[in-house]
């Protein structure tokens, strides 16, 4: 953080220390981020680069170079099945939550005499742990006491195996974390929605226009900036989906809903494979960079 | 499970008799999205093991019993739980509320050349995936000796925190006049002074949403606290709820009564802030 070094203040009541001030105030700031994530990615690219493995015991751990980023890409299928999984995570719940989440947020948005069941509505799954998520929905699926089995048992459809067919298991995966996410991407929107000037609809009517052309033209191009904040936002937690998969299915059947995150941390924690895991974690860390940089562009543009 | 009643654009009047159907069905729709889940688990925690193996299966507990709250409490240490979930959350709002406060203030003071700039890292800094440290992370925790103590979840989840929070707080400070710390400052105020006594006292819807993100997204953590705690002692509510599920039984009633135990408080603080989040996040979230 190079960039805070104290500068003369111009005006200000004799304070000349507003700069150093400014630097110190910073620190904190810094220092966090330096022992959490500076650090630790330096350590990162380091102990990706040694075949580091603690299951052996007394092994040594021998340097090896890129061989663990070559192992990944050209000849690990697991790795691969978690980046698909992954991916189709995101590409399915990132637009999945946003259509759910515009929804949520234009019924929340009517002039209800109270406010507080929708807001409420809206904040309780936002604040619901993910794990209590995946629980809650792997109960609601449940083949023989499970109430949407239930449902389809009293419409005649029979019983359906949700946990063990791939894809279903895939389905209601995806299915959940819509659920989950689309709440606080709701929140965002009705917060944008709330910024709209009331009478550009007034205005919008006088001339004739139908509330569907009013969504087209007035809502939409009126939300993006807010849509654009929160679907990148969400894009980038996508990417590590992690607990609603380990609640529900813990990666089965047969690794079909094991995301790169589980990977990274089956790799690490249940096979002690440290170096491995680290190049692991290094490849996801860059698909995450690209969202950021994405990211910040977005909003540095807004800004212009 | 989305919303089922149709869409009419926002700000249509309710004057007559069918519309006022819509918008009743349409606030329905959102509550029992938001809701079902949760009322699914308070019905199930109130059956009995024999009543919920009931085919077909019933919806309103028949028997209704409290059995499975004190068999949660019992089967694991769900207060210890309940407690360092708390503990954890609050020490981290609090940490990340103080340490954002600074940072912000002194990024919506400093020119607006290095404003950007000094965002811009702070954002792409913490934006890095916390799970993809796990391994260097439990290392620097190891050699700090800090595996199984608040610390190592605290100062994660502070990270985890930061950006959005001090994206928060620079939209409010920015919004605040520099005359008034002038002012204060006239009278014999400290910069640090009018911070604390001027700036957050008028930003306080601002640091309210920051606090409430902060709190929230620490209490929903799951990855790191499973992986940096070990001991009983030490696990937070997120992990200790998984720990009721045997090899190969679940016992749905028990973890239920433990889910309830662990979604009503939040669901208490969120009955109380719910104005301050929304509206902090129209004055402030939505700008990024």
């Amino acid at each position: 953080m190079a960039n805070t070094a104290p500068k003369p203040v111009r005006r200000s009541l004799g304070d000349l220390s507003e700069g150093t001030l400014g630097t110190l105030m910073l620190l904190p700031t810094a220092f966090l981020l330096c022992l959490i994530v500076v650090y630790p990615v330096g350590r990162l690219v380091y102990i990706s680069l040694f075949d580091w493995r603690m299951n052996l015991p007394n092994a040594v751990p021998q340097f090896i170079g890129f061989e663990h980023y070559i192992y990944a890409l050209t000849d690990d299928p697991k790795f691969w099945e978690a980046v698909y999984n992954t991916v189709l995570i995101t590409v399915i719940t990132v637009p999945g939550a946003l259509v759910v989440g515009l929804g949520l947020a234009l019924l929340a948005n009517l002039p209800f005499k109270h406010r507080w069941p929708t807001r409420l509505a809206l904040l309780l799954p936002w604040a619901l742990p993910l794990v209590f998520a995946g629980l809650i929905f792997r109960w609601f699926f449940n083949y023989d006491y499970g109430l949407v089995n239930d449902i389809l048992a009293r419409f005649g459809i029979g019983k359906v195996l949700w946990g063990t067919e791939p894809n279903l298991a895939f389905a209601t995966i995806c299915l959940v974390i819509i659920w989950k996410s689309s709440s606080f991407m709701a929140m965002i929107l009705l917060a944008g929605l709330q910024t709209i000037p009331r009478n550009l609809y007034e205005a919008a009517r006088v001339d004739g226009a139908t509330p569907w052309q009013c969504f087209w033209k007035i809502t939409l191009p009126m939300l993006m900036p807010s849509i654009v904040v929160a679907l990148v936002f969400r894009t980038i937690t996508a990417i590590q989906t992690f607990d609603i998969p380990y609640a529900m299915t813990g990666g089965g059947p047969g690794g079909t809903t094991e995301t790169l995150a589980m990977y990274i941390h089956k790799t690490t924690i249940d096979f002690l494979d440290f170096g491995y895991g680290s190049a692991l974690a290094m490849l996801m860390f860059l698909v995450s960079l690209v969202a950021t940089v994405v990211y910040l562009r977005i909003i540095q543009g807004d800004k212009e | 499970m989305s919303a089922a009643a149709p869409a009419p654009t926002a700000h249509g009047e309710a004057e007559d008799k069918v519309s006022r159907i819509w918008l009743i069905a349409a606030g329905a729709a959102v509550v029992v999205n938001g809701m079902f889940p949760a009322l699914w688990v308070l019905l199930t925690s109130l059956k009995t093991e024999g009543e919920l193996t009931r085919v077909p299966i019933t919806y309103l507990p028949v028997d209704p019993t409290f059995q499975n709250y004190l068999t949660a409490f019992a089967a694991q240490p769900l207060a210890r739980f309940f407690f360092n979930s708390v503990v954890v959350a609050a020490l981290s709002t609090i940490l990340t509320l103080v340490v954002s406060a600074l940072a912000a203030y002194a990024i919506s003071r400093l020119r607006i050349r290095f404003k950007n700039v000094v965002l811009s890292v702070i954002v792409a800094v913490s934006m890095f995936p916390l799970i993809s440290l796990m391994v260097p992370l439990f290392q620097t925790m190891r050699a700090l000796g800090l595996l199984n103590t608040y610390a190592a979840l605290v100062l994660p989840y502070t990270v985890l925190n930061l950006p959005v929070c001090i994206l928060i707080l620079v939209s409010f400070f920015n919004a605040i006049p520099r005359d008034l710390e002038n002012a204060a400052m006239i009278d014999g105020c400290t910069r640090l002074g009018a911070l604390f006594k001027v700036v957050l006292p008028l930003t306080a819807p601002g640091v309210f949403t920051a606090g409430i993100i902060s709190f929230v997204n620490a209490w929903d953590e799951f990855l790191l606290a499973l992986s940096f705690t070990s001991s009983m002692q030490m696990r937070t509510l997120p992990v200790g709820i998984t720990l009721y599920q045997g090899e190969f039984a679940f016992p749905w009633p028990i973890i239920s009564a433990a889910l309830i135990v662990a979604i009503v408080p939040i669901a208490i603080v969120i009955v109380i802030f719910q104005e301050r989040v929304v509206s902090g996040l129209t004055a402030g979230g939505v700008k990024g």
